[in-house]
């Protein structure tokens, strides 16, 4: 039996090996042109399909193979806990081949097995985004984070246009905009200090009921205070910066009939159900593949962050804002020059926006916040 | 101004899924039975709920499986608690864990949804008309400040509220409440009546899973659009410490649950005067240690005079002799 056992088990690590081996030897592409070639693995803790960073980061990775820049092999490993140990055994696995110029996941769930990999592995080159746990902790690991003052500032140019834009249905007179913040704390603050100071420059008057839930889970919470910010404070316009329970917000202003909803990091209105999505007008984006173009296009540059964090603004690509479907139908042509606007000052360094990740950015946030309150 | 009629209407909403496991709790402890999985059973049926509401395109269809999924969990918990003779607390553990971790496995599993950065959630797939509708009261309406706050209801949060009374008929006036009562105070007195002290303790815990199925399915399916992890956030427990502050009776729990309501109504309602939301969360916890205190004092003196009334009644005695 004990035999039996052993045998099968060794058979199935040899099929294991043998699937895996097959699937490699299609993307070997011969080297030409004068830049080099990478080839890249691009493991997916989840599955492709979400709408989200995973779609994001692959759209662009398909695009620098569609350029000719790189060669792509996706592995989706799942997403289920069952799924988490294949995670470890397939960095490995890549990292084992030395077939890989650049091995690229992300996401909050894959810095501790990329730690172990990376040590084991230091001549091995990794990126992982949306993450910096452990940055300059692995000289061979590249974190890529993400400017949220930035995204936070065009949300707030674009959410203070809209605010007075009555020929909207659900818009009030009243300049009242709100911020559904998960906990008060400096990545949430930094979402804020952008979005007030971006509301600020379009009017100097305008008033944001900022709360926090405390809580990244409590949809039903969140929906409370956004049916406060609404009645209380006539908000018209919420942005929910607070996980799942963010939604709460967009539930609120369904509820009420009486606001409008924006969503953060990917775009809501592909991921939510229609009605909510019918009251989303845009979402504060992180562009996750093309900060992986820009990492290549440092590359081919020369330039090399291996072992340090870069955070990826308005500059790079890294952040954005959603400016098809509701944006392009519902914003007024004098909406869509104020955000292309402050998109151009951004980029060309003419606008500064504050951060809470700075050093007094806290006190800053609080000054703000208090400053804008109605 | 606080207290205005949007004040005490969301009072009630809060209370609703807080009062629908406190029932639960309340009938589980007169036979008993310490349930502490409540929280995790509403996770569950509220998953349930809104993967078969989606699937079947009716609301009804949802809670009867929130409900039976509630009633079937619970039942497992008894079969390990009195047919296998675990400790119930350590099964009310393993089924929160299960609520707040194995849900998410579950709909990962079933649905194949994911995102990027965000848990799955079921958000994506209910729209409004999925969701259990509110409804208006036809008099009730119309009267000016009572119409806005009692009237326009998810019809859960009436069925929360009617439920007391019925709680209250079945501990009191059936003859199943009374064996529920005996099995709790003496299980071994009941047993020598006759009782099947298992069978009644089934009923009980079945009794509270099928209240957390409704709690769950008043989150999922009306409070929130569709299913995310850890969405409960611990109303099955706030439950616990209500149906503790009530002395374990019905009409005493619901008010403490109104209490919970009260003081979370309130938290929400001062923060949009612009108080620090550090200093508002904690206000539902705070009211919770007043209530605790108001309600030890209160049985203590009650226990005092118990003691007095019985000394003076010795000494009435003894004076006689």
């Amino acid at each position: 039996m004990k035999k039996f056992l052993a045998l099968l088990l060794a058979l199935m690590m040899v099929l294991s090996l043998v699937a895996c081996g097959e699937k490699d030897t299609a993307d070997t592409e011969p080297v030409d042109e004068g830049t080099e070639v990478y080839n890249v693995v691009y493991l997916v803790n989840g599955n492709l399909g979400d709408k989200s960073f995973f779609d994001s980061a692959e759209a662009g990775l398909e695009q620098l193979q569609a350029d000719g820049r790189i060669t792509l092999r996706t592995i989706e490993m799942g997403g289920t806990d069952e799924d988490q140990p294949a995670w470890l055994s397939n960095l490995y696995e890549v990292s084992e081949s030395g077939e890989y110029d650049v091995v690229i996941c992300g996401t909050y769930q894959m810095p501790d097995y990329l730690k172990e990999v990376a040590t084991a592995y230091p001549e091995q080159k990794y990126v992982i985004f949306d993450d910096n746990t452990y940055v300059g902790e692995n000289s061979n690991v590249l974190n890529l984070t993400y400017k949220q003052n930035d995204m936070g500032y065009l949300v707030g140019v674009y959410a203070a246009c809209m605010t007075v834009d009555t020929n909207l249905p659900l818009v009030n007179e009243d300049a009242v905009v709100g911020f559904v913040g998960g906990v008060d704390s400096p990545v949430i603050n930094d979402f804020l200090i952008g979005f007030i100071q971006g509301a600020q420059s379009v009017n100097p008057d305008i008033k944001i009921d900022t709360r926090y839930t405390n809580d990244y889970v409590d949809t039903a919470i969140a929906k409370e205070y956004g049916i406060s910010m609404i009645n209380d404070n006539h908000c018209d316009i919420i942005w929910g910066v607070a996980g799942n329970a963010g939604n709460g917000a967009a539930e609120a202003a369904l509820e009420t009939g009486k606001a409008y909803f924006i969503g953060v990091d990917s775009d809501q209105e592909l991921t939510l159900s229609s009605d909510l999505a019918a009251l989303t007008l845009t979402s504060g984006l992180k562009n996750i593949g093309n900060s992986l173009v820009w990492v290549f296009d440092e590359l081919d540059a020369g330039n090399e962050y291996w072992g340090t964090e870069v955070t990826l603004g308005l500059a790079e690509g890294g952040v954005g804002i959603v400016t098809d479907k509701n944006f392009d139908a519902m914003a007024s042509a004098e909406t869509k020059a104020a955000v292309e606007a402050a998109e151009a000052g951004v980029l060309g360094g003419t606008i500064v926006v504050d951060s809470a990740l700075a050093d007094g950015g806290a006190d800053l946030a609080v000054s703000l916040r208090e400053a804008v309150r109605p | 101004m606080f207290f205005n009629t949007d004040f005490f209407f969301s009072m009630l909403r809060i209370t609703a899924p807080i009062l629908f496991a406190t029932l639960g709790a309340v009938v589980g402890e007169k036979a008993g039975v310490s349930n502490i999985g409540l929280d995790g059973i509403m996770m569950i049926s509220a998953l349930f709920g809104s993967l078969t509401t989606y699937w079947s395109g009716s609301w009804l269809v949802g809670l009867t499986v929130a409900v039976l999924i509630g009633i079937l969990v619970a039942l497992l918990m008894g079969f390990f608690a009195f047919n296998l003779k675990t400790d119930i607390i350590l099964v009310g553990i393993a089924i929160n864990m299960i609520g707040s971790g194995g849900t998410l496995f579950l709909v990962k599993v079933i649905t194949d949804l994911t995102e990027g950065k965000a848990m799955a959630s079921t958000t994506s797939l209910i729209t409004r008309n999925l969701q259990i509708p509110s409804v208006q009261i036809p008099i009730l309406r119309n009267i000016p400040i009572l119409g806005d706050i009692l009237s326009g209801h998810c019809l859960l949060t009436y069925l929360a509220f009617i439920l007391v009374f019925l709680v209250w008929v079945l501990l009191y006036r059936t003859p199943l409440g009374l064996n529920i009562r005996s099995v709790g105070e003496n299980p071994n007195a009941a047993s020598s009546v006759g009782v099947s002290v298992l069978k009644i303790r089934y009923i009980a815990i079945a009794f509270g899973g099928a209240m957390s199925g409704f709690g769950g399915a008043f989150m999922s399916m009306y409070y929130a659009m569709g299913w995310s992890q850890d969405m409960v956030a611990g109303r099955g427990f706030i439950a616990l410490a209500a149906q503790a502050m009530g002395g374990g009776e019905p009409f005493g729990s619901m008010l403490a649950a109104l209490v919970f309501g009260f003081a979370q109504a309130l938290g929400i309602k001062v923060s949009s005067k612009g108080i620090d939301s550090n200093l508002v969360s904690p206000i539902p916890y705070l009211v919770t240690i007043l209530g605790l205190v108001v309600f030890a004092i209160v049985a203590r003196q009650r226990v005092k005079r118990q003691h007095s009334a019985a000394a003076l009644k010795k000494t009435a005695e003894k004076n006689s002799k």
